[in-house]
């Protein structure tokens, strides 16, 4: 047999194989349908949820579809996502940095929280705060650690803003302001290339915009808005908005985990940019602060990135973990609904294309700006 | 140069001058000193001053206003080995002493021989027939009565020995030069990886009853077996796939020249080279398998959390959670820890002491 044949020969017994589980595992699974009298179908995302969830940003009631209810979810494990990427990107560059640094307190600190981050499950970590917490808090009073906010075993109180006007109003405006930003940018730096000269046109862009948030704030926001004040009633809070211990925890914890590994990617970061760029930059004449933007960061960034995306791939995923501490994530939305109304076929397929398409999404966007940092080849 | 100024400077003068090398090193100083002076006495204080060891009963505990270390002494082998028969506990005792001295053991470079292998499902055999029991007059003990410390060893140890061969040949089959096997292995990894190992688990226990016919339905305990080590091979079969990359063309020519066949060069020319490279990857992902057995709680299993939670529910105890994930996080530390640091020990080695 030629090699060719040979190939050939394996990719087909592959090939059958492959059919033949699935073919085995679909007749199992019409089969067990039929006997339990289960219709495939997405019929029921538009029924009633019938069931609360502990805490939302989007808003819910038990009367919405199962469809919105999952929307929900996806929503609350976005917004944890978001927020201890955001946290622990911070939280790990200052940590990565400390660990380089010559102050033995600050580095034997930053040491220590790495390999605990390392070294211990986040489940246990998520388990062990939540406890934590369920033993400091005061568990049958309210306590104003500070005036004007209220702690209490239901979570922490604190006064909020509210606008008065639609959060989309103020979302179109800063998406603007940012839109404007780069194009003036953009401008910027095609007039550099092509004069030599750099037009001082984003400092006149930053300060104009400034001007112009800063009396839309005065002249149109605070007329309308109002601060809406938690108040105490026995054991009862009111008003405000309650930072709740489950998300607190939840944050905090994969926060405390996540910044472990980024402060090791920064590490690395930081240590593969050599000390002669320093001095090179140095003997350019190029000042500290230029030298970090023009020379360091850009390389240390090609480092840095691909590793930084799995870690915020890792964070999406790891926010399933709030399973141990009860907050409606998406996971627990999607049990909740697989196991009301017996759809384990096409729950399983709709928790699948979810996290599919949120981690596809964002190794697209890192990559993205993945191939911009690493457009600059030496030659 | 650095041992030079060292001993110039003596000690002592050392450690003060780079603690208040610069304003801003004074300032880093001063700001953990602080943090240190407000958590520590009150930390001491909780963990051993004012904590209740021994007796080990519950009234100690309600005396005592700091940790209730007794509630550990009490319920160390409940935590341990969860709802396993009581007076069977000493056969996971042997199992978990078995599996540690065998690692132990393994992670010597000089017991690398091919016998090692045979050690190891000798073991395992040993391990599976005292779990389980059921001969020589040893009472019957089903998978689901497992619990604790053992269940979590032979879940890491099995998943992290399966994984590791099948992401081999997962990684193999990526660069092959058939499509359809590229395309199939392709598949496999990169849905494997999307998805966080909770949904998997969770898709696991409630699919395998609907998709696979009810005489090949694993339990509880081979689910999570398969499922982890499904999950591990795709990792490590992503890891293994950088270290293939890194290799230069002209190993696997140089094979091919020779008349070796395609496994002959696998086996005996690219991997272990690209194995080798990648070490300190591996290390990573085997150190995220240890963790992520203790995923398992969520389809049932009783795991160490799991076993922990129901020592938790005693009512005549005032339910130490605290200091119960605190012991339990120790556990996993030391495995974790212990781990990273022999393959750190085996990095260095492999670099030579020049380096």
């Amino acid at each position: 047999m030629t090699r060719a044949q040979k190939n050939f020969a394996y990719q087909g017994a592959a090939l059958l194989v492959t059919f033949a589980a699935v073919a085995l595992v679909a007749a199992t699974a019409s089969a067990n349908l039929e006997d339990r009298g289960i219709e495939l179908g997405t019929d029921f995302l538009s029924d009633r949820a019938g069931f609360t969830l502990s805490e939302s940003w989007l808003t819910y009631s038990p009367d919405d579809s199962n469809l919105w209810a999952l929307a929900v979810g996806i929503g609350n494990t976005l917004v944890v996502a978001a927020l201890v990427a955001l946290f622990s990107t911070a939280i790990g560059t200052i940590l990565g940095i400390l660990r380089m640094s010559d102050n033995p307190l600050g580095a034997a600190f930053a040491r220590s929280w790495v390999e605990i981050a390392r070294n211990s499950p986040p489940i246990l970590l998520l388990l062990f705060l939540y406890s934590f917490l369920g033993q400091v808090l005061p568990v049958s009073s309210v306590v104003e650690p500070v005036p004007g906010t209220f702690l209490s075993l239901r979570g922490l109180a604190l006064p909020w803003i509210d606008l008065g006007v639609h959060g989309w109003t103020a979302g179109a405006a800063a998406a603007l302001s940012v839109a404007i930003l780069v194009l003036v940018g953009k401008a910027t730096a095609a007039r550099q290339r092509a004069s030599g000269q750099r037009p001082k046109w984003l400092l006149a862009a930053f300060v104009g915009l400034g001007l112009a948030w800063v009396s839309a704030i005065i002249f149109w926001l605070v007329p309308v808005a109002s601060i809406n004040r938690p108040e105490a009633d026995g054991a009862d809070i009111t008003g405000g908005v309650i930072l709740t211990p489950e998300f607190f925890t939840l944050i905090a914890g994969l926060t405390f985990y996540t910044s472990g590994f980024v402060a090791e990617i920064v590490r690395t970061g930081l240590q593969s940019v050599t000390r002669g760029q320093w001095e090179a930059a140095a003997a350019l004449g190029l000042s500290k602060a230029r030298t970090l933007r023009l020379v360091v960061i850009p390389q240390m960034l090609r480092v840095i990135i691909p590793p930084m995306t799995s870690q915020y791939i890792n964070v999406v995923k790891n926010s399933t973990l709030v399973i141990a501490i009860g907050y409606a994530d998406f996971m627990v939305v999607a049990g909740t609904v697989i196991n009301k109304t017996s759809h384990a076929i096409e729950g399983t397929a709709i928790i699948i294309a979810v996290y599919l398409a949120i981690n596809l999404t964002l190794s697209a966007l890192m990559n993205a700006i993945n191939r911009r940092i690493q457009q600059n080849p030496r030659t | 140069m650095s041992a030079a100024v060292m001993t110039t400077r003596g000690r002592g003068n050392g450690l003060l001058r780079s603690l208040f090398a610069s304003p801003g090193n004074a300032a880093v100083t001063l700001a953990f000193g602080l943090l240190f002076a407000v958590a520590v006495p009150p930390f001491v204080d909780w963990a051993v001053l004012n904590a209740a060891v021994f007796p080990a009963v519950p009234e100690t505990c309600r005396a005592a206003s700091g940790a209730c270390w007794s509630f550990i002494v009490a319920k160390h082998s409940q935590i341990l080995f969860g709802i396993y028969p009581f007076d069977e506990r000493w056969r996971p005792l042997i199992v978990c002493v078995l599996l540690i001295g065998l690692l132990v053991y393994s992670v010597r470079p000089t017991s690398w021989r091919a016998r090692l292998a045979g050690f190891w499902l000798l073991a395992l055999a040993i391990c599976w027939g005292l779990m389980s029991g059921g001969f020589a007059g040893l009472a019957d003990v089903s998978t689901d009565n497992w619990g604790g410390l053992p269940v979590t060893l032979l879940l890491t140890v099995v998943a992290i020995g399966l994984g590791f061969p099948a992401g081999v040949l997962l990684a193999l089959a990526r660069r092959s030069e058939m499509p359809v096997i590229r395309l199939l292995s392709t598949m496999f990894i990169e849905t494997t990886r999307a998805l966080p190992l909770l949904s998997i688990l969770f898709i696991a226990s409630i699919m395998l009853p609907l998709l696979v016919p009810e005489d090949l339905l694993p339990d509880k305990f081979f689910r999570a077996l398969i499922v982890l080590t499904l999950f591990a091979s795709a990792y490590m079969a992503e890891v293994v796939r950088g270290g293939l990359q890194a290799m230069p063309k002209g190993q696997g020519e140089a094979a091919q020249a020779l008349g070796l066949t395609y496994w002959q060069a696998q086996i005996q020319i690219i991997l272990p080279q690209a194995i080798a490279i990648v070490i300190p990857a591996l290390t990573n992902t085997i150190i995220v398998m240890i963790k992520n057995t203790s995923l398992v709680l969520v389809i049932g299993l009783f795991d160490l959390i799991s076993s922990g939670k129901a020592a938790l529910a005693d009512p005549e105890w005032s339910s130490p959670s605290v200091e119960v994930y605190l012991f339990i996080t120790a556990i996993y530390f030391l495995l974790c820890f212990g781990f990273s640091r022999f393959a750190d020990s085996l990095e260095r080695r492999a670099k030579g002491p020049m380096s």
